[in-house]
């Protein structure tokens, strides 16, 4: 008999954004305005789990659901309680506010082994069935790192279940497809991405939740080895609103000006996707500034301008090297007629201009994935970056390359920047299994200690990722639209990377920079980064790993692997044209779309590919693959052409990488109009086809 | 307790609808009864959500129920919140073109000191208040005493025993079906809760009203007639705001709807009422008797909003919220009533406020009306207690105790007066009208002509940005709740008749013409308003509930 546990978050409602719910200053979201909801994967899990109850005939299993937060947040688990579930625990202490996600997951899995321990009777057979990840946090970690701390295995990205022969058999978005599998073991942690058929609350079982008692814990009853802002391994540094649309939502009135635009922006993009950044550098280390004094590299620009101040005030008094801050000197400073600054705030910035070391050191590491013998195109964005802040850095950029026979792609991840490529090859390496990879990842960071990781955040590197940190004590960000070094001179710290992110539905913006870590990791948005032209002349090593794997250390069994479609799902293109609920029928979305595609790849030499809404997805109308957006696959092509999508902010988050984004809608006041560069009025099914003769002529 | 699912089902006053009658009636019953199950059902996703009105709230009733269950509740900052000021100015406006207004307050003062009807339209000493923002403070005073306010929980029907005279409780409606009907893998059928009492407070052209009227066999001495609201909240800027002042309403006649003789003729008009952080709630009230077949209300509110006197508040200013309601004006006579007792309810079964249709239009008001029906039932069921089948008569008795009953029928033939001689003469005659005889008047549906209404906008009303502003939603692939009895209707007659005036008159553009046929093409906008339902001109449409807790999601409406 396997018992559930959902685990449960409570989440500003971010849907349902109230006019006033940013601050007129700042332009910042407050959070405190808006409605508190239970968050919607969440909401998803706990019906999954109650299908897999229900599917495997289970009349005994329990399914408990388990939230951390303010006591408030006691409202979610009655949530669950009106709606199957047997019981509800909430963990709430004070202590274990501003926390991370290590110290979210930390006290989370101490809390699952409490109530494995007193109200499953110890039976060690339970699945933790969770959404993939949260509306305010968006990171996707917490779950996988639930995982790592009780030492279980991981389904990412589950979507369906089903019970055959006795065993349940998950169906999960894998990068660039999807795959059925079973669990290797119990307990599993599953995280569900999308599963739409949430549950009704029952009447009687909402009057009955709310009579009901639910079990309270604080942090010394589950006694967590990390938890709070203190075992956190991440700090945010700033927030602040997301930048306003440059996008120039001009109306087209005819498909000829459309085709048009088609054309210039295919053209104009191309040449620009090739040049080399150039200009003035991204980042000096301290040692090479013209003056060991000049902090024009700091995370604020208040920082900036303070130390430029200061640095007045020292050049006045001859003072040129760091090593002439002597005490006596520091006094000086700091009674200084002119200087502005409070003496406590320019003493601390005085120590910290004494610090020499950057705070890291070593090498900046990329994980690199591939599907089918080809490296995917993240991996070259993320080399590109790692690349640039490499050299500003002045170290080398190594690439972990895993799998079973990728040797051979070493040589491109070579030529497009990496100077070491680590290579970890296992029979056992071939498919992606989060529990394998994440041993061997692990194993090869211990040895080498970058000081950098970076990862896609495709489904591969969401789970990778989150578990790897944890494993290592790093603290990690996720989605990451840039990333920079500074320097954080006040606290001494020379050279971190601020890693910047998009959080609560695309609504602020958090810059992030970890701590107490021995390496700062990220993911990055696919699409984001810029990827630099091939060198096939650069030199590089192949550094191999050996690796030690057995049957043990996997978590998944493979079924089958969903070849999508026929071919895979590849979003690596110039142009993608993705279609929504407008294209009306499956047959409508397979044939205009394909034709089109067809005519754009030929006439533009470039390669095209389709993308589809959510709304598309659920009528069926293509494989959920080729979803695009935020629980989808975020992409980044040249030129975005929408055909009949309304525009959903989810949907119009995974898009925001692309050149230009062009729009298709019968509906006049769709929402994607104010979002895009160009848009045409008109039915799919009649301007396709014009496009196409237009195209063609 | 024994805690078994089952016993959940049963309660001892079930009331439908979180607005404010029935919180009035369950706060008040909680009160002089704590031991009961007090128990409210509410289709939107919390209280208030689908609350909507202008409002100014004649104060008594309110005071009278909070007295006694919450000393001191003038002074807490919800309250404060909520009744947001007193009315100190009410313009009432003549508007005789898009720019001209003349006040009327002079003349309705006279009306005042003559005792005429018309003088209770001024409202000066009213609280101006949000009633979504009412119904969700009365909410939460309901849960601290106990009540148990269930939003998101929709009743589908009353299951009325004729036999023994009442009914036995309310069904839930079925809850995950796909499009087709079929059910989905989470569905849930619904639950049957059983009630010693049923109070039916569900607002205007209630579902499980209108069925427990038809069961019951409650008749109306005269026709039901409704009009629309539409609505919308702009925050407007701070000069504005402050010229349009905090204790100040409109209430405007003539423009866009009604100019005597020579224009349109539209009962209705125009009302501008400040809501607190600059916001004016701007809106529209349309006689659904109105008998253009291309009347769009929200047309008709954006005339309005260009007029100049009102333009010179509102010009520049963000739209924050909008939303859309009935309001049920036929005044007393349309009460329903059970033919041999004359009460309005039958056994245990009884009806409040909007759902029993208690607006005074001499007044424009029935809010006090509604919470005045909640602490009657509340009485009525104190007194009851034993005899649960006696509660309808002693709930009418109550009302009439209450004053609502002489109230009302001091206002009774004002509306059937217009409907029947026209907005020019009809105000004229409802001067008297309480002295006029009742006469006859049709249901509004059959009131539609071929003619066109007269006023043009410049740019059609954008309804996808009101309907947005409403935040409204269903699931998308749930089964359509608005149900077309007979195509053959639309297709044959209405569309060479008057062309489908469903696609026009629906504030959230359900409607649309697919294939040439008006269809409910987006039922996932709609505002559970039921225009449809009242002035589809074949009477074709049935306005079904959809899943609990979906709808619009009003909160300052």
């Amino acid at each position: 008999m396997s018992n559930y546990i959902v685990l449960v978050k409570q989440v500003p409602d971010v849907a349902r954004i109230t006019d006033n719910a940013f601050d007129p200053e700042t332009g910042n979201l407050i959070r405190s305005r808006l409605a508190s909801v239970i968050n919607e994967l969440d909401a998803q899990a706990l019906a999954f789990a109650w299908r897999m109850k229900e599917i495997s005939g289970d009349t005994e299993a329990r399914i408990i659901c388990l939230s951390m937060g303010p006591p408030m947040a006691a409202e979610v688990l009655r949530y669950g309680l009106s709606r199957g579930a047997d019981a509800g625990v909430l963990l709430t202490d004070r202590a274990l506010g501003g926390a991370d996600t290590p110290a979210t997951a930390n006290p989370l899995a101490h809390a699952i082994k409490k109530i494995t321990a007193e109200m499953l009777a110890g039976n060690e057979d339970y699945f933790v069935v969770a959404g993939m990840q949260s509306v305010d946090g968006d990171t996707a970690q917490v779950p996988p790192q639930i995982a790592e701390e009780l030492g279980i295995g991981c389904i990412p990205y589950a979507t369906e279940v089903e019970f055959i022969d006795g065993g349940f058999r998950f169906h999960h978005i894998i990068s660039g497809g999807s795959q059925m599998v079973t669990a290797r073991r119990r307990p599993t942690v599953i995280t569900v991405a999308q599963y739409d058929y949430h549950l009704y609350a029952s009447f009687a079982a909402t009057r009955q939740a709310a009579h009901r008692e639910l079990v309270q814990w604080n942090a010394d009853d589950v006694k967590p080895t990390a938890m709070g802002g203190s075992g956190s391994k991440t700090r945010v540094i700033r927030v602040f609103p997301p930048p306003k649309t440059d996008r120039l939502g001009r109306q087209l009135h005819s498909v000829a000006e459309l085709a048009g635009v088609l054309r210039e922006a295919l053209n104009k993009q191309a040449s620009r996707g090739d040049e080399a950044p150039g200009g003035d550098p991204d980042y000096l280390l301290p040692a090479r500034r013209s003056s060991w004094f000049d902090r024009s590299f700091e995370g604020a620009t208040k920082e900036c301008d303070d130390f430029a101040h200061l640095a007045v005030i020292l050049a006045e008094q001859g003072i040129t090297e760091p090593e002439q801050l002597t005490e006596e000197v520091k006094e000086r400073v700091l009674a200084a007629k002119n200087l502005e600054l409070s003496p406590k705030v320019a003493a601390k910035m005085l120590d910290g201009l004494q610090q020499r070391e950057t705070a890291y050191q070593g090498e900046v590491w990329v994980m690199a994935e591939h599907e089918d013998g080809a490296l995917n195109a993240a991996t070259f964005e993320l080399v590109g970056k790692a690349r640039e802040l490499a050299d500003s850095l002045e170290v080398p950029v190594g690439v972990v390359l895993a799998g079973h026979g990728v040797r051979d792609l070493a040589p491109e991840l070579i030529a497009a920047g990496a100077d070491q490529v680590y290579l970890l090859e296992h029979p056992l390496l071939q498919e992606f299994d989060p529990l394998s990879y994440r041993k061997a990842v692990a194993e090869l960071f211990a040895v080498h200690q970058p000081q950098i990781l970076l990862y896609g955040a495709t489904p591969q590197g969401r789970v990778l990722a989150p578990m790897v940190a944890y494993r290592t004590g790093c603290g990690l960000t996720a989605d990451c639209t840039e990333l920079t070094i500074r320097d954080i001179s006040r606290l001494g710290q020379l050279a971190v990377m601020m890693q910047t992110r998009p959080a609560l539905g695309g609504n602020i913006m958090a810059t992030i920079c970890s701590r107490n870590s021995p390496c700062q990791m990220a993911t990055a948005r696919p699409g984001v980064m810029q990827r630099r032209p091939t060198d096939p002349d650069r030199r590089g090593e192949i550094v191999v790993h050996p690796v030690e794997l057995s049957e043990e250390d996997l978590g998944l069994e493979i079924i089958e692997r969903a070849a999508v479609g026929g071919h895979k799902v590849d979003f690596a293109c110039e142009v993608i044209v993705g279609g929504g609920k407008g294209l009306v029928s499956r047959d409508n979305f397979a044939r205009l779309l394909e034709e089109l595609t067809t005519v754009l790849a030929a006439k533009f030499q470039v390669k095209a590919g389709k993308g589809a809404s959510r709304a598309a997805v659920e009528q069926g109308f293509v494989e959920r693959a080729f979803q695009v957006g935020q629980t989808g696959t975020a992409v980044g092509p040249k030129v975005y052409l929408a055909v009949g999508i309304s525009g959903a902010i989810q949907h119009m988050i995974g898009v925001a990488a692309s050149g230009t984004i062009i729009a298709i809608n019968a509906d006049p006041a769709a929402p994607i109009f104010k979002q895009c560069d160009y848009y045409l009025v008109g039915r799919a099914e009649q301007v396709i086809p014009e496009l196409i003769d237009t195209l063609n002529q | 307790m024994n805690d078994s699912l089952q016993d959940y089902n049963q309660v001892d006053v079930l009331i439908v609808g979180a607005g404010p009658a029935g919180l009035a009636a369950a706060i008040a019953a909680k009160h002089r009864r704590p031991e009961l199950t007090v128990v409210v059902i509410d289709k939107g996703a919390a209280p208030g959500s689908h609350a909507l009105s202008g409002a100014v709230l004649e104060p008594g009733a309110l005071v009278r129920l909070l007295d006694p269950v919450l000393p001191g509740w003038p002074e807490s900052d919800e309250a404060k919140g909520v009744l947001l000021a007193q009315v100190e100015v009410d313009d009432v406006l003549w508007l005789p073109g898009h720019r001209q207004a003349w006040s009327l307050r002079l003349l309705l003062k006279a009306a005042r000191l003559l005792g005429l009807g018309y003088g209770q339209m001024l409202h000066a000493g009213d609280y101006i208040c949000s009633v979504s923002r009412l119904a969700s403070w009365l909410g939460k005073v309901a849960r601290e005493m106990g009540v148990e306010v269930l939003p998101g929980f929709a009743a589908a029907d009353l299951l009325w025993d004729e036999a023994a005279g009442r009914a036995a409780g309310v069904r839930l409606v079925d809850q995950g079906r796909d499009r087709e009907g079929q059910p989905q893998r989470n569905f849930l059928p619904g639950e049957t809760i059983r009630a010693d009492f049923i109070l039916l407070a569900e607002g205007c052209d209630g579902l499980l009203s209108e069925k427990f009227i038809a069961k019951a066999g409650l008749q109306r001495a005269g026709e039901q007639l409704y009009s629309l609201g539409v609505k919308e909240l702009i925050r407007v800027s701070d000069q504005q705001y402050a010229k349009f002042g905090m204790h100040r309403v409109v209430h405007a006649m003539g423009f866009p709807l009604w100019t005597p003789l020579s224009g349109p003729d539209v009962f209705g008009g125009g009302i501008m009422y400040p809501m607190g952080d600059n916001r004016i709630a701007v809106g529209i009230i349309a006689g659904l008797d109105y008998h253009y077949h291309d009347f769009n209300p929200q047309n008709a509110l954006a005339l309005f909003k260009e007029h100049h006197y009102v333009r010179q508040f509102i010009e520049g200013g963000t739209l924050v919220e909008a939303g859309a309601k009935m309001i049920p004006e036929g005044g007393w006579d349309a009460v329903p009533r059970c033919p041999e007792s004359g009460s309005i309810g039958k056994g245990n079964v009884i009806l409040l406020g909007d759902a029993a249709g208690l607006v005074n239009m001499l007044k424009i008001k029935g809010l006090h009306n509604a919470i005045e029906s909640g602490l009657a039932a509340a009485a009525a069921m104190a007194s009851a207690l034993e005899t649960p089948e006696q509660l309808a008569a002693a709930y009418t008795a109550e009302l009439s105790r209450a004053g609502v009953e002489r109230e009302m029928a001091a206002a009774r033939n004002f509306r059937q007066c217009i409907a029947r001689f026209g907005t020019t003469a009809g105000l004229l005659l409802a001067a008297g009208g309480r002295l006029l005889p009742r006469f006859k008047v049709g249901p509004d549906y059959t009131r539609m002509t071929n003619e066109a209404f007269p006023r043009r906008v410049p740019t059609p009303y954008d309804k996808d940005t009101f309907t947005a502003l409403t935040r409204t939603g269903h699931r998308e692939e749930e089964p359509c709740h608005l149900l077309i009895g007979d195509e053959a209707l639309c297709r044959d007659r209405c569309l060479a008749s008057f062309g489908g005036p469903c696609v026009t008159f629906c504030p959230a553009g359900v409607y649309e013409k697919i294939g040439g046929l008006p269809r409910p093409a987006n039922p996932s906008n709609c505002l559970h308003c039921k225009t449809c339902q009242r002035k589809c001109p074949y009477d074709n449409i049935r306005w079904m509930v959809p899943e609990g807790g979906e709808g619009p999601n009003y909160s300052t409406m």
